[in-house]
């Protein structure tokens, strides 16, 4: 049973990609150097090396991806492009290092949908009104989980359980305000159920939990709870995707079973709010060749990450209308803080 | 299913290459080098060096990191036999024989049987691993919330036991390190705890970061304080294999001293320290008719305190690997800096990791047969360490910490947390506040807190959760047994005098 953890919100996973003794440490620092030496020529952009904020561990998978994309972005950028990990507070040391660099487009961030929910937890300030969209290149449905000798073996006889007995099914999430129990809270809005949300350290505790039968379901992606719905007690209910998963064609989307809700984690790249629209363009031209290209299509494939492309444009109304949506559910779940 | 031999070649593969199986032979040597010198201990040299592996594959980085570990371990003894001055501390009971040997002209001999002793006791230990660990794994595979918080609550009652001679400074130390856990986001509910509107401690605080300053700077500045001093030695160190007659001698009690080692590292919180301890004075209740009688020079001394010390270190990887909880606090490093990889040691480990933990068993035992071979041939070289005035080292150990302690995350805030950390253990230290408890209230707080409190969100705020659980009120019965054995110890130090 070969498993992996592929966890895209709170970046389980391995590292796979830097191999240099203390890259981190001397990654951070030639960061901060790039930064000073922003001095570039007028006219021709790019001419320097590009810096890629990732705001989540090495080794994850914002990590593994962001890498793939720097590495092959070269070839159609003309530049280097490196990573520098920048993590802590759930993205927002990452995230406010993007949106306080210099707006020459010379730093670019691996941006995720945490960007859309942690202002609205009170986690930090940063919002994607601070950035500015170039490309959205991964999007992970949310996949509802339940044993396979539950009481409901359909999405329409779980809720109508949970309908008769509200508060009765708990869900486990990789954490409490982590996109998975979002994804939760916000289809249970949607189907006028009651659910119970219990909170775990990652996404493997809690598919645990519902193996172990310490609850009764569970929200996570498709690659978290693989290996104990193909081999293991666990079935899926739907997806939270626009489309089936390659990985599981027989499970139903949501849609299909009449609620109009997507949700899920999803990465893009952005520049600081402000930068040159012209050399954003380029950007996005570039990144999207990358996008587009046959290795990295393999890549995201091999390693089970979704593919969803949206261009500058659309990814930035994408991002404005996930922050207003996430705020909506945190709002109703009592989440937020007030400083 | 895939079977023990096919986790086995999985494992093989990943330690089986160049890279690999060099960084075990420089974990080795650093390690080596580093419990050679008097006062570098292992946690310390593990602590300072742990950031240098993050560039790494997790099990290259395991290979150096254990490397050091049994390196440090075993080189403990080098000074305690020549200087009376033992390494780590872990070597402070091969003082009591190894020091009267090399009084008597005979430190090559005595170097000879710690090396042997080490072996024996690293691999006896590493067999415990790879036979116990997977069933453990197994069983604790099954446990819900009640069980997890109560096997956290069992490794923060060895408090009591790794307090020293004040229980009431070691719980202090525990809930201040239990304290600094709770800075950050609430497990439970997602909102920021003591962060004061800083948003870089929404993070909370790098518990690395912390054991870096704790075992490294707050090392540092004591010894500066201590006055760093060497004494110089002069010792035949021509011959260090130990004769056919010397081995078959201290086979029984090296194998004995070994067997216990394991179990006594497997409790958490107990390293090679309490194991050695152990080990010797059951050695010399074994023995009680041996001429010449312990602590006037006899090698089993030296062998029971040696074996019992290096087979604490696969003993304490049982509970780290299989619970996520530390064996000692080498282990409670290993465990942040698989953390820093993703990985999340626990019984999810052996399922989802099957690769890196069977690296980890293959890698210690090569660990071993480093440490033999080159404990044999190279004693000599590594004796003269003593005299290396460690004036020089201490400034590249503080550049090291800071360095480290950056690349945890690129976040300066850790740089700040780890010297904060590092003058918060200085006073500790001369107040004699043990620093061990503190790290287990770092690691072991979090675990305890959000486990308990997802027991009662799961049960509707019932503790029946938790007394209906047989296996979480065994643990719990356990604890409070464990909370009795600084009163068993301090019985066997009197019984010792």
């Amino acid at each position: 049973m070969a498993k992996r953890d592929v966890i895209p919100h709170n970046e389980i996973g391995r590292r796979e990609y830097i191999t240099t003794v203390g890259a981190l440490g001397m990654g951070g620092l030639a960061g901060c150097a790039g930064q000073l030496g922003g001095d570039e020529e007028e006219g021709e952009f790019p001419s320097q090396d590009i810096e890629m904020i990732c705001p989540w561990a090495a080794g994850g998978g914002t990590d593994l991806t962001g890498r793939q994309i720097a590495d092959l972005a070269q070839d159609p950028l003309g530049v280097s492009l490196y990573v520098t990990n920048q993590t802590g507070g759930s993205g927002s040391a990452g995230f406010n290092a993007i949106a306080n660099a210099e707006t020459n487009g010379y730093t670019v961030g691996i941006t995720t949908v945490e960007i859309c929910t942690i202002s609205h937890l009170g986690i930090a300030d940063v919002t994607p009104e601070d950035l500015g969209a170039v490309i959205q290149y991964n999007f992970d449905p949310a996949a509802l989980t339940v044993p396979e000798d539950a009481p409901y073996s359909t999405l329409e006889e779980f809720v109508a359980y949970a309908e008769e007995n509200p508060g009765e099914i708990r869900v486990s999430n990789s954490g409490t305000g982590a996109i998975w129990h979002l994804s939760a809270a916000g289809f249970a809005q949607q189907a006028g159920i009651e659910l119970s949300h219990v909170g775990y350290d990652g996404g493997s505790p809690a598919t645990q939990a519902v193996v172990s039968g310490e609850v009764e379901a569970t929200a996570a992606s498709a690659p978290e709870v693989a290996g104990q719905v193909q081999d293991g007690p666990l079935e899926i209910l739907a997806v939270f995707g626009e489309e089936r998963l390659d990985m599981f064609p027989e499970v139903p989307t949501l849609q299909e079973l009449g609620y109009d809700f997507t949700m899920g984690a999803w990465r893009g790249l952005t520049v600081p709010q402000g930068t040159d629209e012209e050399r954003i363009g380029t950007l996005e031209e570039g990144f999207t060749s990358v996008y587009e290209s046959d290795e990295f299509q393999s890549f995201m494939e091999e390693q089970g990450f979704g593919l969803v492309y949206r261009d500058a444009e659309e990814f930035g109304q994408f991002m404005q209308s996930e922050y207003d949506r996430f705020g909506g559910i945190i709002d109703e779940l009592g989440l937020e803080q007030s400083g | 299913m895939p079977s023990v031999i096919d986790f086995f070649a999985q494992g093989a593969t990943l330690v089986f290459e160049p890279l690999a199986l060099a960084l075990i032979v420089v974990g080795v040597v650093i390690g080596l080098t580093m419990g050679s010198l008097p006062g570098m201990t292992a946690t310390m040299t593990v602590a300072v060096l742990v950031s240098f592996t993050f560039g790494m594959e997790p099990v290259q980085g395991m290979m150096l990191l254990l490397g050091i570990y049994g390196g440090a371990l075993y080189a403990g003894s080098i000074p305690a036999i020549l200087i009376r001055t033992p390494g780590t501390p872990s070597a402070a009971a091969t003082v009591f024989d190894g020091f009267p040997l090399a009084e008597q002209g005979k430190a090559g001999r005595a170097i000879g049987i710690a090396t042997v002793a080490s072996f024996v006791g690293g691999v006896i230990s590493v067999v415990f691993l790879a036979v116990l660990a997977p069933q453990i794994a197994t069983v604790a595979l099954a446990f819900r919330s009640p069980e997890n918080f109560a096997i956290a609550v069992f490794g923060l009652t060895i408090i009591a036991s790794i307090s020293g001679d004040s229980i009431i400074k070691g719980l202090i130390s525990g809930l201040l390190g239990m304290f600094l856990a709770t800075v950050g986001l609430d497990p439970n509910l997602g909102v920021p705890r003591f962060s004061f509107g800083v948003e870089v401690l929404t993070a909370g605080i790098e518990f690395i970061a912390v054991m870096i300053g704790l075992f490294g700077i707050a090392e540092g500045l004591a010894r500066y304080r201590a006055g760093i001093d060497t004494d110089s030695v002069e010792q035949d160190l021509s011959t260090v294999r130990p004769t056919l007659g010397d081995l078959k001698n201290i086979s029984n009690v090296t194998f004995g001293s070994g067997v216990v080692g394991a179990f006594i590292g497997a409790i958490p919180g107990a390293g090679g320290d309490i194991a050695s301890f152990v080990t010797y004075n059951e050695a010399k209740r074994w023995c009680s008719n041996a001429v010449p009688e312990f602590g006037e020079g006899n090698v089993l001394g030296v062998a029971a305190a040696e074996s019992g010390n290096n087979a604490s270190t696969g003993g304490a990887l049982i509970p780290t690997l299989t619970l996520g909880i530390p064996g000692d606090s080498v282990t409670a490093i290993l465990i942040g800096a698989l953390l820093v990889h993703g990985i999340r040691p626990g019984p999810g480990l052996f399922e989802s990791e099957p690769g890196l933990v069977y690296a980890i068993f293959i890698g210690f035992f090569l660990v071993y047969v480093v440490i033999l071979i080159l404990g044999l041939v190279g004693a000599r070289y590594w004796a003269r360490l003593i005299d290396f005035p460690s004036m020089y080292l201490w400034p590249v150990i503080f550049l090291l910490c800071i360095v480290g302690s950056i690349a945890l995350r690129g976040n300066l805030l850790d740089a700040w947390v780890m010297l904060g950390a590092g003058v918060l253990g200085y006073f500790m230290r001369m107040d004699d506040y043990p620093l061990a408890p503190m790290v287990l209230g770092l690691i072991l707080g979090p675990i305890a807190e959000s486990n308990l409190r997802r027991s009662l969100q799961v049960s509707g705020g019932s503790l029946e959760v938790i007394y209906t659980s047989p296996i979480a009120m065994t643990i719990l019965l356990f604890s409070a047994i464990s909370l009795f054995l600084p009163v068993i110890r301090r019985r066997i130090r009197q019984y010792r005098m």
